[in-house]
């Protein structure tokens, strides 16, 4: 068996080397230079099948790696999402047992935040920043690549517990037992890691999970860096900031955001594994205690929930003036809105500690600039309605799913200004009502902008146009889910169910259940999804106009259809394109 | 299957090939399953006793490949033309994976009940959707009389 194993790895080995040293072989070598691309053009001579995937550097090609990955990860993420409500369908623990229902909104929560959404969103960017500021290629092409190859493993490393028992399963079944490959189980502690508990607790995978949590902000902040070089340095000559698309000021908030606290992140997760292996005491009491890791942790945590949100509104104001005719109303408070609230993320993050007891002059300081976050966030849901107004809104899946993340934004919004309350918050902290509030913000707006996304650049990532009709059946399907899903919990929690059990006392039974059918209408929208990508990249019409979306009627054909439109003649031109 | 002789082997060789494509993408997608629901839908034990050998874990899935691998595809080729979503191969292959997440379920169920049926037959059906997919729409890219072309359809955006 093991000689087997062995002996497949080492024909991959020999592939791979092969085809390295294929590509090699061109006689063109690529100098050390920093990154910059020698002796090509940007997405020509590339190589082909495989390797191209493997080895390359154009920033649409990352992009798509880094969306693909996302897609994996949120499948994953969704199927634990699944099983968390599927447990919750009735009221006693009779599905899995409480040990797994930890781990599992553990895992979810992990890997939806790190796994997908940031993925995907620098993937977006990635495949459309160069296009949008006229860029031959990030600034740093190779970095980028990098950047991305440290997130696979990371995935490996973070959700380990579960490769490792299914490659040991496997082997069992050849009568191979490897006792080190049960070791490792998937971590329970919650994605806050709070200490004591995540000091404590014995689970090796645990240590695993750190290192894969840290790798992959080593990843984002890398993919960062490479963002804001990019639209700093590389604007084409037209591109000044004075024009700079919105979606591009979004992404570059973004990376603002993660540059200043990922690096938190990831000291906070060294020295979490040096109190669970070295002995030192930053979160014990002697040292800093637990409060000092939950500032620590919500430094970088309430940032990180911009992090995630900032693009998705700029995908919304991006899109929506463009598949309803109409310019963006208010374009500069868009953009101001979107600096304010990078700034102020960094001042808020104790509105999540506000039970622990902290001084009360120090939670009133708290609450007023997060009750003041909200009003950016209110300009951007004005200048959306008002571009609306005496808008021809066509209800494509797109704008279908724009104006549902528009309206359940409204509502997580503002149930996140009343949690801004001490008083308020007090009663709701631990209820499921926070957990209402943050999904409706975290799965309604960011993953319908996504599909929203999806679509609208469908044709111009495949040269295929979707099928329109059952785009449309997802996203008022998924919508709805949504709302079915989430508002239930706000219910629940305002009533004081706490969050983060298995089990729940009987009377909450009907609105639980009603929260899990949301959940899994919204499971059906997603393989709606997945099999519209799919058919259609089969069978759907190849697209012949590039102004799919009536564009140039209104004046609002940007850069990214202006390149395609050029490909499309280019091919016409010339039948045997590269790719 | 009236078939040109010359068509036969491609289309029946076209078929396995995607038969075994989509046992790979499902059986990856059930040990994944398996594990990460902590064996509580007993998927295995539930193939064990689709393929009537109740208890024998090991043997239940080697069965099971090899019907997922070359009994059912040879079967959809007979029986395709009376499949109905056609002509596209691939959305055939969607309702003939269908009747078979329905066999499935009424062998496979065995005591499963409550919630842990829900999610069961929801993530057994996506695998089987899934399976039928890859098996129809690698066999119509084997197919030599078959060109993707007809099915395509003209569509206006929105
Ligand atoms: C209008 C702006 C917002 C305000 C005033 C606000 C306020 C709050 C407050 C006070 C809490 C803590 C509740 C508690 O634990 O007791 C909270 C939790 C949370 N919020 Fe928001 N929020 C806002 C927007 C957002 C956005 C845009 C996102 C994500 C994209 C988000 C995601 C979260 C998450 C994930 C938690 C829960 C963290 C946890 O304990 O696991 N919030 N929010
Ligand atoms: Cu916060």
């Amino acid at each position: 068996m093991w000689l087997y194993l062995l002996g497949l790895l080492g024909a991959a080995f020999v592939l791979i080397a092969a085809g390295l040293a294929l590509r090699g072989g061109g006689g063109s070598r690529i100098a050390a230079d920093g990154g910059l691309l020698a002796d090509r053009g940007s997405s020509y001579g590339k190589a082909f099948g495989l390797s191209r995937w493997l080895t390359t550097v154009d920033h649409k090609d990352i992009g798509l790696l880094y969306i693909a990955l996302g897609v994996v990860a949120g499948l994953w993420g969704g199927v634990d999402a699944m099983m968390i409500r599927t447990e919750l369908a009735t009221p006693p623990t009779d599905v899995w047992d409480t040990r797994t229902y930890n781990e599992l909104f553990t895992t979810h929560g992990i890997t939806m935040l790190f796994l997908f959404v940031t993925p995907v969103f620098t993937g977006i960017a990635n495949y459309f920043i160069p296009l949008l500021v006229d860029a031959d290629d990030m600034a740093f092409p190779r970095i980028n690549a990098i950047a991305f190859w440290l997130l696979p493993p990371s995935l490996v490393f973070i959700r380990a517990g579960l490769v490792t028992e299914v490659l040991a399963k496997v082997l069992e079944a050849f009568g191979v037992v490897v006792e080190a490959l049960f070791a490792l189980e998937p971590p329970g502690i919650g994605w806050t890691l709070y200490t004591p508990m995540s000091i404590e607790a014995l689970n090796p995978q645990i240590d695993v999970f750190l290192l894969g949590l840290h790798l992959s902000g080593i990843a984002t902040t890398i993919g960062a860096i490479n963002i804001i070089v990019t639209i700093f340095t590389e604007r084409g000559e037209e591109v000044g900031w004075e024009n700079l698309d919105i979606l591009s000021w979004a992404l570059l908030t973004m990376s603002g955001l993660i540059l200043f606290s990922f690096p938190v992140l990831g000291s906070v997760l060294v020295m979490l594994l040096m109190d669970r292996n070295f002995g030192t005491t930053f979160f014990l009491a002697e040292g800093g205690g637990a409060l000092l890791y939950q500032h620590l942790f919500w430094f970088f945590g309430h940032p990180e929930v911009y992090v995630i949100v900032l693009p998705a509104f700029g995908l919304i104001s991006f899109m929506l003036p463009r598949l309803v005719g109409r310019r963006l109303f208010g374009f500069k408070f868009l953009v101001y809105s979107t600096l304010a609230i990078g700034v102020l993320s960094f001042g808020v993050w104790a509105h999540h500690m506000f039970a622990t007891g902290m001084d009360p002059r120090i939670r009133g300081s708290f609450m007023a600039v997060s009750i003041a976050i909200a009003v950016p966030s209110a300009v951007k849901v004005f200048n959306w309605i008002a571009t609306l107004w005496y808008s021809r809104i066509r209800l494509s899946a797109p704008a279908i799913f724009l104006l549902g993340g528009i309206a359940v934004f409204i509502v997580g919004g503002v149930t996140g200004v009343f949690l801004a309350s001490v008083p308020v918050d007090m009663v709701f902290h631990g209820t499921y009502y926070v957990v209402g509030h943050f999904h409706l913000i975290l799965m309604g707006i960011i993953p319908f902008t996504m599909f929203a996304a999806s679509y609208y650049w469908y044709p111009l990532l495949t040269g295929r146009m979707y099928d329109p009709r059952l785009a449309r059946i997802q996203a008022v399907l998924t919508v709805v889910g949504g709302f079915v899903a989430f508002v239930p919990m706000l219910v629940v929690g305002a009533d004081g169910l706490p969050r983060r059990y298995a089990q729940y006392p009987p009377e909450y039974a009907l609105l639980n259940q009603v929260s899990t059918l949301g959940a899994y209408l919204i499971g059906a929208g997603v393989v709606l999804w997945v099999y519209n990508v799919f058919q259609s990249l089969r069978v759907g019409p190849e697209v012949e106009d590039a102004d799919v979306w009536n564009l140039k009627e209104t004046g609002q054909f940007s850069r990214e259809w202006q390149w395609f439109e050029r490909r499309l003649e280019q091919r016409r031109g010339e039948p045997s394109d590269d790719d | 299957m009236a078939l040109a002789d010359e068509n036969r082997t491609r289309r029946v060789l076209g078929a396995i090939a995607g038969g075994v494509a989509g046992m790979a993408a499902m059986s990856i997608a059930f040990a994944l399953l398996e594990v990460e629901t902590r064996y509580e839908v007993g998927i295995f034990a539930g193939i064990a006793r689709f393929v009537m050998v109740p208890g024998n874990l090991a043997l239940g899935f080697l069965v099971f490949v090899l019907f997922g691998a070359i009994v059912w595809p040879l079967l959809f080729v007979f029986v395709e033309e009376h499949i109905p979503g056609g002509p596209d191969p691939g959305r055939r292959g969607l309702a003939f994976a269908t009747v078979l997440w329905v066999l499935f379920m009424l062998t496979a169920a065995g005591n499963v009940t409550g919630a842990t049926l829900l999610i069961y037959a929801t993530l057994t059906l996506v695998g089987h959707l899934a399976y039928g997919f890859i098996l129809g729409a690698v066999y119509g890219h084997v197919r030599p009389d078959f060109s993707l072309a007809e099915v395509r359809e003209r569509r206006n955006p929105r």
